[in-house]
């Protein structure tokens, strides 16, 4: 078990904490224009300032009372989020399916286990001084290769990132589980995929709904006014816009 | 779910995982994209082979036994195992530890010997239990007397070296190492009560004068909460310790922090699979098994009882043992004859919880017999939290005097063979 030195964890906190803190402000911005980039400079500009004021003026105090760190992957998570908002790209692909599935899968087993229901020793295993190393570089070659190959290449870079600030300094907390998971991430995932769920069943109604429309007899019979009429299937093709 | 190429009619809603493709359009990876992916995963890799070789360089050089628990333990009681037949205790003294002015409430108290004959105790004090003002106090023996406590840590302190917020200060924990370093463990909470507790691990190179913030120590993926400490460390023959620790947010579970000899952590692992069970005493019982005897916070209200057979990797829950618990702390220690001592608070016919605290003494961790009645009050009395510490001949014993106060009673110790208790 390497743990982290303490003044490396306060300068961790204070930027990861900013970056996490200027990534919700921006998912809570509902401007009528996207944040142009002097703004979004200036924005994460003034949560550094913020977080690295001293003692109890400093946000991270408050957030480190009650979360501690944010897990690497969270903070990776988030810069590819501003990173992204630099582009001017308002759909995020910081947190794919895929990758929140497998998130809301591990930490339903970390957390059962956490709280004592399953009693596996799963958080533990992520001090094993053989263990942990394995898998860290196992990790770090896995992202890589999907970078280079293009595959899921957002997400990648954000889990090299939290692998690569793990191995060198043991950042967040020595753990590996911290550096790749947190409760914060996790209800991330789940809000991700429970918005999902929530899109497709609403795709699907409106499907079934349109479906009906043009399927009814009546429908036939009736003649539509303009404004009323289904649209050209051409308008609603994902490749035009 | 809309296939590339497949129009698609919506009502309301596009496509949307076509949209997110057109917009951020998939490029090949540059030279640079893959000259860093490789200079990163080369990094991760030297980072890792480096540490490893480290890790398993000195794990080869010293590997802690149970046996070697013993050996340590028995080192530290060559004075006492000298004596002749029979097991007597003597009192020699007993007192109140000066309280700090203005703190009406004092409780949990943990022991840590230092050179010579000398000691430092610590506790916590304040207006009431979880208050904002409750700090970790600490005072000397010397000599045959208690210093004038002085303040070691508080939650402006340790929230000021740890760079986030402290709620409340709560058990401390206390051992000194090989160095002479005296390291403390304090329960420090975040948001919520003490099912947000962390262990903050402070260390003083100047005999408990002043301490140094270590860090917070890694025990919950729960932002780190939940995780507390109660009960005292058990030396490892290599100078390192084991450092018991209990988890409670609903369930209640004991852990195991091992420590090497420069105070870093090595292992974390959980004891047994009950989830009602706290504060673990932890003992060596033979060459190849140490035991945990634990609070009890289920309706069986019996002390709990553990084994491990591999040094502390892996628990077994065993029957609990024929002594009443009602959610009571309980400290142990092994004698050098092979014999345990265990400070638990017994419940008379007509007594309460924790008013009568009791010393008891066996040779097989289930048998056990009364050495004495350390303290006792009517029903309702507080006696509770206690902590043992052999310093050559002598048996100390602290514990918390009706929340008001940490008493200390002062025993003389004679060991013989098992059996031959007085």
């Amino acid at each position: 078990m390497t743990l982290p030195d303490l003044a490396l964890q306060i300068v961790y906190a204070r930027v990861g904490w900013a970056l996490v803190f200027a990534t919700l402000l921006l998912a809570l911005w509902r401007g009528p224009v996207n944040l142009t980039r002097p703004a979004l400079v200036a924005l994460l500009a003034v949560m550094l300032v913020l977080m690295a004021l001293p003692g109890e003026l400093s946000p991270a105090y408050w957030l480190g009372l009650a979360f501690q760190y944010p897990s690497g992957l969270l903070v990776g998570c988030c810069a590819l989020r501003l990173v992204e908002r630099w582009h001017g790209i308002r759909r995020s692909r910081a947190m794919p399916h895929t990758l929140a599935g497998v998130l809301v899968v591990c930490g339903a087993l970390l957390y059962l286990d956490t709280f004592g229901l399953l009693a596996r020793g799963f958080y533990y295993a992520g001090f094993w001084p053989v263990l942990t190393p394995i898998m860290a570089t196992l990790g770090a070659l896995a992202c890589a290769l999907a970078i280079v190959r293009g595959e899921a290449r957002s997400p990648a870079a954000a889990m090299l990132g939290a692998i690569a600030l793990f191995s060198l300094l043991r950042l967040p907390t020595g753990n590996l589980w911290d550096a790749m998971l947190d409760p914060l991430l996790c209800g991330w995932a789940v809000v991700t995929l429970l918005a999902s769920v929530l899109r497709k069943s609403g795709r699907r109604a409106s499907d079934h709904a349109s479906d009906r429309i043009l399927n009814a007899p009546e429908s036939q019979a009736v003649s539509l006014t303009p404004g009323l009429q289904p649209a050209p299937i051409e308008q609603f093709s994902s490749v035009k816009e | 779910m809309s296939k590339p190429g497949v129009p698609h009619v919506s009502a309301g809603f596009p496509p949307l995982e076509r949209m997110e493709i057109s917009q951020i359009p998939r490029s090949r990876p540059g030279h640079w994209t893959v000259l860093v992916c490789a200079l990163v995963v080369l990094l991760v890799i030297g980072a890792e082979a480096l540490r490893w070789g480290r890790t398993a360089h000195s794990a080869h050089a010293a590997v802690p036994s149970i046996g070697s628990v013993i050996a340590a333990k028995k080192a530290s009681l060559n004075a006492a195992a000298a004596a002749p037949a029979g097991a007597t205790l003597t009192e020699l003294s007993h007192t109140h530890i000066p309280a700090p002015h203005g703190m009406p409430s004092a409780h949990a108290s943990a022991l840590a010997p230092l050179a010579g004959d000398a000691m430092l105790a610590f506790w916590w004090a304040g207006s009431r239990e979880s208050g904002p003002d409750v700090k970790v106090f600490a005072s000397r023996w010397r000599n045959g007397a208690w210093s004038a406590p002085w303040e070691v840590a508080s939650r402006d302190s340790l929230g000021k070296a740890l760079g986030f917020g402290v709620r409340r200060i709560g058990n401390p924990v206390a051992w000194t190492d090989r160095a002479g370093k005296v390291h403390l463990y304090v329960v420090a909470t975040g948001l919520g009560g003490w099912a947000a507790a962390r262990i903050a691990h402070i260390v003083s190179s100047d005999g408990g004068a002043s301490f140094e913030v270590k860090r917070v120590l890694p025990t919950s993926p729960l932002f780190n909460t939940s995780a507390l400490v109660r009960t005292s460390p058990v030396a490892l023959s290599d100078g390192g310790w084991w450092l018991p620790v209990y988890f409670e947010i609903g369930n209640k579970y004991p852990m195991l922090m091992a420590f090497d000899a420069d105070g870093n952590p090595t292992s974390l692992a959980r004891i047994g699979h009950s989830t009602s069970t706290l504060q673990p005493a932890i003992v060596p019982f033979s060459n190849h098994e140490v035991r945990a005897l634990m609070r009890d916070d289920s309706d069986q209200e019996r002390v709990q009882h553990a084994s491990s057979r591999d040094g502390g990797a892996n628990w077994e829950d065993l029957p609990a043992l024929d002594l009443p618990n009602k959610s009571t702390s309980v400290a142990a220690i092994r004698l050098a004859n092979g014999q345990f001592l265990m400070l638990h608070n017994h419940i008379a016919a007509g007594g309460s919880d924790r008013n009568l605290l009791r010393l008891s003494i066996s040779s097989d961790l289930r048998s056990w017999s009364t050495v004495a009645d350390i303290a006792k009050g009517p029903a309702g009395d507080e006696f509770s939290y206690p902590t043992m510490q052999q310093v050559g001949d002598e048996l100390h014993i602290t514990y918390t005097w009706q929340r008001q106060a940490i008493a200390h009673h002062r025993y003389k110790i004679a060991l013989g063979a098992p059996g031959e208790t007085t």
